[in-house]
């Protein structure tokens, strides 16, 4: 009986360091378990396939630097396919924090497919006003971005010469880690200017986006990193990039720690019962 | 006057948006143009009202030497530092700001909160995840069907084990769910409406008439 009771005081630093350690490893030396593909991914890649050459994809980058390790790999995954497609990819913001990473990836990823900032990438910043914001782009978008990220007007920017609202762009994704986010684009993009908008959300906030699956609203999910995993081996199985592939590694890291709390919290609910009988 | 000005706004403008969203004229959609651009200038003055109440919080609790005071200096440092190289020296890609207090600041500062995440979550359902009813222990089998068939090594255990939890957020989770988005969209829907109506008026605070 001692034994239980130890179970159920089992030290949190204990706890700590054998999370630390087996997230750790894998990162080191992977377990090679594998990624398969679930038909929410499978749903957005198939939208994004078949958008025609030459037109715009539409990317929204609400997130911080605090998950960017769930969501940069889908941004990075959505516009290497876009590109490989020849898909031209318009990016923006509604989290300020974020603004650097949506930088991040228009400074790597266009190279890789030698394409050209303002002729098929062009990134528009962050402005507040979070709904305001999107239900003007609805109207015109250089109403609210007179000028790029990085100073440049829209007007200068050949891309921007096909694009004035959002229903030149038949397709959105708006990769999101809290509010603002897909909702924001759910309810002013989605159902005001019939955007079609899919989403990449962080794991937590997945389950909030299936009632939007089933009625249509949302055109397939990425949830958390193993969303973006799924979109990685997508790309890669279909030849649209090469490239190293963060989300996938990863998983094998995120699978021993759900295997860790799995295993916690049987042995904490094993030793509470084996004392609570005791007790009694 | 103070009440009875922003009651009346509030009022007509709820109205007129209302009323203005099933309007396609050019003079409804030129308004309704006009209205957006409004909204955006008056949300960049939730910034002032921020950063006074942030810099107000902060000095009280150094004033009056709260616990953890030490970090409030912190944070009004990290304020007035922050200010002082994005306006002085610009906010541009390249800028101070952004290489040094974004890239190399921020951002690692950023994800190791989150990352730490991992470690308090796994030492708190460890303690408090407990099968103590038949309600507890429901969630408790539709966690580990939904954490496991969510990473691969679930599919390693059990083939079936991803559809399954695929189940579980597609069915029983998303009744569950939509019942909630329907509550909050008819509270939303209530509260608005006593809002433009006058009837709640919590948000004009509080003072005299």
């Amino acid at each position: 009986m001692k034994f239980f009771e130890y179970l159920l005081k089992i030290d949190r630093r204990i706890i700590y360091i054998v999370m630390g350690v087996l997230v750790i490893i894998p990162l080191v030396k992977p377990l090679g378990l594998g990624v398969s593909s679930g038909p929410r991914a499978k749903t957005l890649f198939d939208a994004v396939d078949s958008i025609p050459a030459g037109k715009t994809l539409l990317l929204s980058v609400d997130f911080d630097p605090s998950s960017m390790p769930e969501l940069y790999p889908m941004l990075a995954a959505l516009m290497r396919h876009a590109f490989a497609k020849d898909v031209k990819v318009l990016l923006c913001g509604l989290w300020v924090t974020g603004a650097g990473l949506a930088d991040k990836a228009v400074t790597e990823i266009p190279p890789e497919y030698g394409k050209k900032y303002g002729d098929d990438v062009v990134y528009l910043g962050w402005k507040a006003g979070i709904d305001a914001v999107i239900l003007g782009m609805g109207e015109n978008i250089r109403n609210v971005f007179p000028t790029d990220y990085y100073g440049h007007p829209l007007e200068s920017l050949a891309m921007m010469q096909s694009v004035q609202r959002l229903r030149d762009i038949p397709m959105a994704v708006a990769i999101s880690a809290g509010t603002p986010g897909y909702t924001d684009w759910l309810n002013f993009a989605q159902s005001r200017y019939g955007l079609k908008l899919g989403a990449g959300v962080t794991a937590v906030s997945a389950a909030d986006a299936y009632p939007y699956l089933q009625t249509g609203q949302l055109t397939g999910l990425l949830a958390g990193m193993k969303g973006g995993a799924e979109y990685e081996v997508l790309i890669q199985k279909n030849e649209y990039s090469k490239a190293y592939m963060p989300a996938v590694a990863a998983m094998d890291s995120q699978s021993l720690a759900h295997v860790v709390i799995l295993l916690l919290v049987i042995i904490g609910n094993v030793a509470y019962f084996a004392t609570r009988k005791r007790g009694a | 006057m103070k009440r009875t000005i922003p009651l009346a706004i509030v009022l007509i403008m709820g109205i007129t948006m209302m009323v203005q969203f099933f309007v396609p004229h050019p003079v409804s959609v030129g308004f309704y143009d006009l209205t957006t651009k409004w909204i955006r200038i008056v949300g960049a003055f939730a910034l002032v009202l921020g950063t006074g109440s942030f810099i107000m919080f902060h000095s009280d609790k150094v004033r009056r030497r709260r616990q953890g005071w030490y970090y409030s200096i912190v944070s009004l440092i990290a304020l007035v530092v922050t200010a002082v190289i994005g306006l002085g020296w610009g906010i541009r890609p390249g800028s101070i700001l952004q290489n040094v207090i974004y890239a190399s600041v921020l951002v690692p500062l950023n994800a190791t909160m989150f990352a730490i995440l991992a470690f308090y979550m796994a030492s708190a359902a460890y303690r408090a995840f407990r099968a103590r009813t038949r309600e507890a222990a429901l969630l408790l089998v539709a966690a580990f069907v939904v954490m496991l068939g969510m990473v691969p090594v679930g599919a390693a255990i059990w083939g079936k084990l991803p559809e399954l939890a695929e189940w579980v957020l597609s069915v029983p989770n998303m009744a569950a769910k939509r019942a909630i988005i329907f509550g909050v969209a008819l509270g939303g829907i209530a509260t608005s409406l006593k809002v433009i109506l006058g009837i709640e008026r919590g948000w004009l605070g509080g003072g005299k008439q």
